[in-house]
């Protein structure tokens, strides 16, 4: 449990050092008030640095202080979760391309298999893929006609009807 | 009189067939997601955002505020019902309404929560009616410092006191203040780490942050951690409540009321606070100690859930007059208001004054829609509770991406929210609070604004901040709230 906590700290120290250098390109022509557009981003970059070093400190000092145990399973379920993000990324990849509907069914088919592999029911017959893949439409497609039709805003579609 | 005239044209306003529409689907919407696990009004507010884009401003507010204290209806059967609470607010009301549930009476328990939602919602209506013009007029007066202060009190409340660990929300505030600093500085109009990509411009999408950091998280933490995890469900039974529970109910509802009204209003986040303190206090005046915690107290269910409600539509008064949003989901319908470029505050009531009257009036309707949704229609909710997990998680990533994609019609941006869900992964892992990085990106470029406008006052000198008595009694108030829990907690491990 230690070294993940010290990750964390690291990373807000990564963070903070970003906004540290990023603050250094920002003009900082201050006008009346005496502080520009650069302040705030200094001010940033170093109570994150500062919280990033806590961070890390409480962790290489018996870990974060006043900490809620996490819920749920001490391990990761890790298939479950690739599955889960294959879905959206593929969606991210495919939304332009094959449409709202279709890509968003797919993710739901992902997305359905990494939840069930987590619950330790992964089903991977042709079956389930399909009806699976018929209720991600059937919730995909009103949602896309709604926005489409009703509200007229601009979702991808496989063809420019508005209905696929 | 001038706020009655003014109340009636609301309705006038918010009675039209189309914005009545409206309200339902917002509060049957906002049920829904209060029913659901895994979603909260925060959540649906951000995903339908995108209706900004061409919805016109009244009708989409009364729709979100729909949302918003829908939730809060819907909240209260889950957690009664299910071992697992829907959203923070129902984590008290889940403690007396499990037990009632597990004893058969889970319609009694309902019942209360329904009808408590309802007199705390149209009590606490009443009163934002009456006191928030008169908030509006008093905050006319206070200028860029004193508005400093309040935010820095906003940031203080829900950053250092409301979590465990200050460290941790401190962490949590000001990464959320580093993503409100992208895009173009307000006052010089200089871009700041945009890094040249001109979609940065703007600033990041409030959308994509909030649905990545609550829905897509939610969705990976549960498929990460959560797949052994079974929830039971409790018996239901008839909704209908006995003439000794209802004299128990009703001074349990008025205390609440008085008790969540006005935690509300000030900028302290939340209604975990006012819930236990309601809960606290029904417990102690009890003549029936011995239901608490075995069979279950109908107090412990009415005080907390009538306490939330009143909270909630408290919270309105400080968005609505002051623009400080004092929660997850008034900081997103905050942002929603600037997708109109409406800035809530004191001019509001001048400028917007047709929006906020039929907004009001909207509360009104809305509390008896969803008394009705709530109990004649409770069968209807029940059923959602029967969606297996895995086919609610993918929806979610559904509507996830209906949110994210609709407001800015771009692919990289569910890149985006993928990259921001494993983020809140991380922070829901390691107990971080996710509410003061939502209230800082929103919140913070209106705090800068208004620190540099203050400063220009003063002239530079940071004294402007003492010099005035507004904002000197305001920072004395900041202080106090950081200083004063420390400090008991010090004295108390002393005498210890």
């Amino acid at each position: 449990m230690r070294s993940p906590q010290t990750l964390v700290g690291v990373g807000t120290l990564a963070i903070g050092a970003m906004f540290m250098i990023g603050a250094l390109t920002i003009k900082s022509d201050a006008g009346y008030s005496g502080v520009g557009p650069n302040f705030l981003p200094w001010v940033v970059g170093i109570v994150l640095l500062a919280c990033g070093a806590f961070l890390v400190y409480e962790a290489r000092s018996g870990g974060y202080r006043e900490m809620e145990e996490p819920s749920g399973a001490a391990n990761g379920h890790w298939r479950g979760f690739a599955w889960v993000s294959v879905g959206i990324l593929a969606n991210a990849a495919l939304i332009t391309t094959i449409g709202f509907i279709l890509s968003c069914a797919l993710c739901f088919v992902l997305a359905v298999r990494g939840f069930k592999s987590a619950e330790g029911r992964l089903d991977l017959g042709a079956k389930a893929w399909l009806i699976d893949a018929a209720i991600g439409a059937a919730i995909a497609a009103p949602v896309f006609w709604m926005f489409t039709q009703l509200l007229a805003i601009n979702l991808p579609g496989l063809t420019s009807t508005g209905w696929l | 009189m001038e706020i009655l005239n003014q109340l009636l044209q609301g309705f006038a306003t918010a009675g039209t067939p189309i914005n009545l529409l409206w309200c339902l689907l917002g509060c049957t919407i906002g049920t829904a997601v209060g029913v659901l696990p895994g979603m909260g009004p925060a959540t649906a507010v951000a995903m339908l955002l995108p209706i900004t884009l061409k919805v016109d401003p009244t009708a989409s507010m009364i729709f979100f505020a729909g949302i918003y204290y829908g939730a809060m209806y819907g909240g209260s059967t889950t957690s009664i019902l299910l071992n697992t609470p829907g959203e923070s607010g129902s984590m008290v009301t889940a403690m007396e309404g499990n037990k009632m549930a597990k004893a058969g009476r889970a319609g009694a328990a309902l019942a209360t929560s329904a009808i408590g939602s309802f007199v705390a919602g149209t009590i606490a209506t009443v009163l934002v009616t009456f006191f928030a013009p008169l908030v509006a007029k008093y905050a006319i007066r206070l200028g860029p410092p004193e508005y400093f202060m309040l935010m820095v009190l906003a940031f203080c409340t829900v950053s250092a006191v409301l979590g465990k660990s200050t460290l941790r929300g401190l962490t949590a505030l000001f990464i959320g203040l580093a993503m409100g600093l992208v895009g173009i500085d307000q006052i010089s109009g200089q871009a700041r780490y945009t890094a040249g990509v001109p979609e940065l411009l703007d600033g990041l999408e409030v959308v994509l942050i909030a649905v990545g950091l609550f829905a897509v998280s939610e969705a990976l933490y549960n498929v990460l951690y959560e797949g052994r995890t079974v929830e039971t469900e409790n018996p239901m039974s008839k909704v209908h409540m006995t003439k000794e529970e209802w004299r128990r109910s009703w001074p349990a509802w008025l205390r609440a009321t008085a008790i969540g009204f006005p935690f509300g209003t000030i900028p302290a986040g939340g209604s975990e606070i006012p819930t236990f303190l309601s809960y606290a206090t029904e417990k102690k005046l009890s003549k029936h100690k011995e239901d608490f915690g075995t069979k279950g107290a109908i107090e412990g269910v009415a005080g907390p859930e009538a306490a939330n409600n009143a909270a909630i539509t408290a919270t309105l008064i400080p968005l609505l007059t002051l623009g400080i949003p004092t929660s997850n989901t008034t900081a997103i319908l905050l942002g929603a208001f600037q997708n109109y470029g409406i800035q809530p505050g004191p001019q509001l009531f001048d400028k917007n004054s047709g929006l906020v009257w039929a907004l009001i009036a909207s509360l009104y309707i809305g509390n008896v829609m969803l008394l009705i949704l709530n109990l004649p229609l409770i069968g209807m909710w029940v059923k959602l509770l029967k969606i297996p997990k895995s086919y609610l998680y993918a929806g979610i990533l559904i509507f996830a991406t209906v949110g994210v994609y609709g407001m800015r019609q771009s692919a990289f941006d569910l890149v985006l929210l993928y990259a921001i869900g494993l983020i809140g992964v991380v922070m829901r892992r390691f107990d971080f609070p996710t509410a003061p990085v939502v209230v800082g990106m929103i919140l913070g470029p209106l705090a800068e604004a208004q620190m540099r406008n203050a400063l220009s006052i003063g002239e530079g000198k940071w004294g402007v901040f003492i010099e005035r008595p507004g904002s000197l009694s305001l920072l004395i108030v900041v202080v106090a709230v950081l200083v004063l829990p420390r400090l008991t907690k010090l004295v108390r491990a002393r005498r210890a």
